[in-house]
């Protein structure tokens, strides 16, 4: 048996976290998909307004700074609960729930100031990889947000966190961390090139 | 939960990679503002930059470069296999536009 009590698994790692790292790498088939679509369409030239011509790129920066950030409060949070420290565990989790909240708040934000200016999900097919491009990943975003308040809940509900149990902060920061990871390709590719 | 034997980074660490994330960004940035002086190796660069961010939380903030050399493989399979299907668009689409243009 391991530290948690699961037995050792013939692979040397244990199953539900290699699920957890396969899972991941289906999801860089997803988004890798979504990207090659929207690289697909980017520098064609289409009718009506273009992305480059409404964003805003310090806003956007700050909010990917904000995502970044927040998984320097995760990786704390894991650090946190490796040491049975409750409290700051806690804390940090819920650091980064309302890091994803803002982040997803400037989304918002930032979506509704390109429908106001014209470049809407049917504005052409370009816009519509780009909708379906970034608000995947937003909704991944909230999944995760989603995912770290059941887990304070359930914190506060089992009178403290462990690394045991179907609801694992390690799995839910390993989902955070590649939705960041997902972003920093996102904001290059999207945004500066 | 961890079955590497390596030690994992401590907090003073973790904050440490947090700040050389944030000036990596900054760079990025700064490029795209730049990019009329510094012209065709704006691009390249901000890609290296990506990657290198990209790199750093995976090995880092996600532990891969302390994991089992099982789960190493699965995420890189998984890189090479989204790496190969942009691939094959991007030569089907050049080629289409060779042949068709």
């Amino acid at each position: 048996m391991n530290d948690h009590g699961y037995p050792h698994e013939p692979t040397g790692i244990e199953t539900r976290k290699l699920g957890m790292w396969i899972f991941l790498s289906t999801e860089i088939l997803f988004f890798g998909t979504l990207i090659t679509t929207y690289l697909i369409f980017k520098g064609r030239s289409f009718d009506g307004i273009r992305l480059e011509e409404v964003y805003d790129i310090p806003f956007t920066s700050v909010s990917s700074f904000v995502l970044l950030m927040s998984s320097l409060t995760m990786v704390l949070a894991h650090n946190a609960i490796e040491k049975s420290d409750q409290e700051r565990t806690n804390i940090w989790l819920l650091a980064t729930a309302l890091l994803g909240a803002v982040f997803l708040a400037g989304q918002i934000y930032e979506f509704t100031e390109f429908y106001h200016k014209g470049f809407t999900l049917t504005v052409n097919i370009y816009g519509s990889t780009f909708y379906v491009l970034t608000g995947f990943h937003g909704a991944h975003v909230f999944i995760g947000v989603v995912l770290l308040i059941i887990l304070l809940g359930v914190g506060q509900r089992q009178k403290g966190l462990s690394l045991d149990g179907g609801m694992n902060l390690e799995f839910i920061a390993l989902y955070w961390h590649f939705v960041d990871i997902v972003w920093i390709v996102l904001f290059t590719v999207v945004y500066l090139i | 939960m961890s079955q590497s034997h390596r030690p994992h980074p401590t907090p003073k660490q973790y904050v440490q990679i947090a700040v050389v994330l944030g000036i990596l960004t900054a760079i990025e940035v700064t490029l795209f503002y730049t990019e009329s002086i510094i012209g065709v190796f704006t691009d390249p660069l901000l890609m290296v930059l990506a990657i290198s961010k990209f790199i750093i939380v995976v090995g880092w903030f996600m532990h891969l470069r302390f994991e089992n050399r099982l789960v190493n493989r699965f995420f890189v399979g998984g890189m090479i296999l989204a790496l190969v299907l942009f691939a094959i668009v991007m030569l089907e689409r050049a080629s289409a536009n060779f042949f068709f243009s």
